[in-house]
């Protein structure tokens, strides 16, 4: 099949979702609870486009719109500029404190508004990336809680998780930057909760929790290496070296 | 039903009445809240162990549904609407005026356990406006003047 966004011809299997295509045929469009690892939230509307169906037109969230027939998709249209610029602008009152929503603003002409109250110091936009990354490795330490106004992203009753691992994927994840993740030296804190760090045996770098290495283990059934990435990386790239000649 | 009579067992047996499926969580966290009040720690966890699944995701539901609570409600529970009716004849200063009497804000329960006050959306009685609801009893057009001697009156019927 084949559709067009933004006047590029762009081929696609049925079911693919828009947004996917869109990336594989390298057309921009802005996200933020999307990524890669994990299914399509749908949740920030920051990646709304138009799709034009037989002379129809729709406004779709595309990291979740699953394209079935072929389409003309405008990614830039007037309508979406000014709706994508509202939605900023709701998110920028919610999270003043983030510099990438800050960033995404300027760059998607979202300008003030009077009427939204900013919510100060917040930096979360509450798309729950976190919590459903913490579930998909198998920790669920974190969840959305509450709801409405309310809402929130949280350990169960605000206190240190025993299910928490301290791996940080809840923080590497976030688009806003909102979970606080503090090291120093071998010690590493989030969640309310402290971990010891493991060094790599290679560059003696502090690099994991010794409760995430310990999952690996189980996982993997037998002892994960103990590299950091970029010795891994190493190791990985002078094994192939050595079997293929360099 | 008092705090200390939770027990592991009867907890375990409430569960374990339901068939071992994660859909179930939502009815066993209701009969929790039917017989403690409340949803207790303890109920959560056995739960959490019970379906194999972390205790945040079971949390994120029991605060999600206001019907339920991880806190003791009070054995009284007032429900003021808040509707667009009762919100225009005055529901706000009725909401003050309760909280003065029974010194709690809106989802607070008072320190003996007594009363709950909670907001709620239209609840269909608009001709009445405003209504409160104490114990599935309708209170109707209630005036301030009233509520000291309404809430005697259940106390007193606590009593007997
Ligand atoms: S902390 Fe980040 S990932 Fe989690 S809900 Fe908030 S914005 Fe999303
Ligand atoms: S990226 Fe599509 S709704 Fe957030």
């Amino acid at each position: 099949m084949v559709i067009t966004i933004d006047g590029i011809e762009c081929e696609c299997e049925y079911g693919e979702f828009l947004r996917d295509i869109a990336t594989r045929c390298e057309i921009e469009i802005p996200a933020l609870c999307n990524h890669g690892g994990l299914p399509g939230q749908g949740c920030c509307r920051v990646c709304i486009v138009e799709v034009e169906i037989k002379g129809w037109k729709t406004v779709v969230a595309s990291c979740i719109y699953p394209v079935e027939q072929e389409c003309i998709v405008y990614t830039n249209s007037d309508k979406i500029k000014r709706q994508r610029a509202m939605v900023l602008s709701l998110m920028r009152a919610r999270a003043p404190a983030s510099k990438e929503i800050e960033l995404l603003c300027s760059k998607f002409g979202a300008s003030r508004n009077e009427r939204f109250i900013e919510q100060e110091g917040e930096k979360c936009i509450l798309c729950g990336l976190c919590a459903k990354t913490c579930e998909s490795i198998g920790s669920g330490a974190i969840s959305t809680i509450n709801r409405g106004i309310n809402k929130d992203v949280s350990t169960p009753y605000d206190e240190p998780s025993e299910a928490c691992l301290g791996c940080g994927a809840c923080s590497e994840i976030c688009p806003t930057s909102a979970i606080e993740m503090e090291e120093q030296g071998s010690l590493r804190k989030i969640w309310g909760k402290a971990f010891d760090l493991v060094s790599c045996e290679v560059c003696g770098k502090p690099y994991a929790t010794t409760q995430e290495l310990d999952r690996n283990a189980k996982v993997l059934g037998e002892p994960a290496s103990r590299l950091c990435d970029v010795c891994r990386r190493k190791a990985i790239a002078d094994v192939l070296a050595k079997t293929f000649g360099s | 039903m008092a705090l200390e009579a939770i027990s592991k067992q009867e907890i375990k047996s409430l569960i374990e009445s339901y068939e071992n499926d994660r859909r179930h969580a939502l009815r066993i966290m209701q009969d929790m809240q039917r017989i403690y009040n409340y949803v207790p720690r303890e109920g959560l966890e056995a739960l959490a162990e019970r379906f194999s699944c972390p205790v945040s995701s079971l949390y994120s539901l029991a605060t999600f549904y206001r019907a339920l609570s991880l806190k003791p409600k009070g054995k009284n529970v007032i429900k003021v609407c808040d509707g667009t009716a009762c919100h225009i004849r005055g529901s706000a200063n009725l909401i003050g005026s309760i909280g003065r009497e029974l010194d709690i804000a809106p989802g607070e329960t008072t320190e003996d356990g007594m009363f709950s006050l909670e907001l709620v959306n239209c609840l269909g009685s608009c001709a009445l406006a405003p209504v409160m609801v104490v114990n599935e009893k309708y209170y109707s057009k209630v005036s301030m003047g009233q509520l000291a001697g309404i809430f005697n009156k259940i106390r007193e019927g606590e009593d007997q």
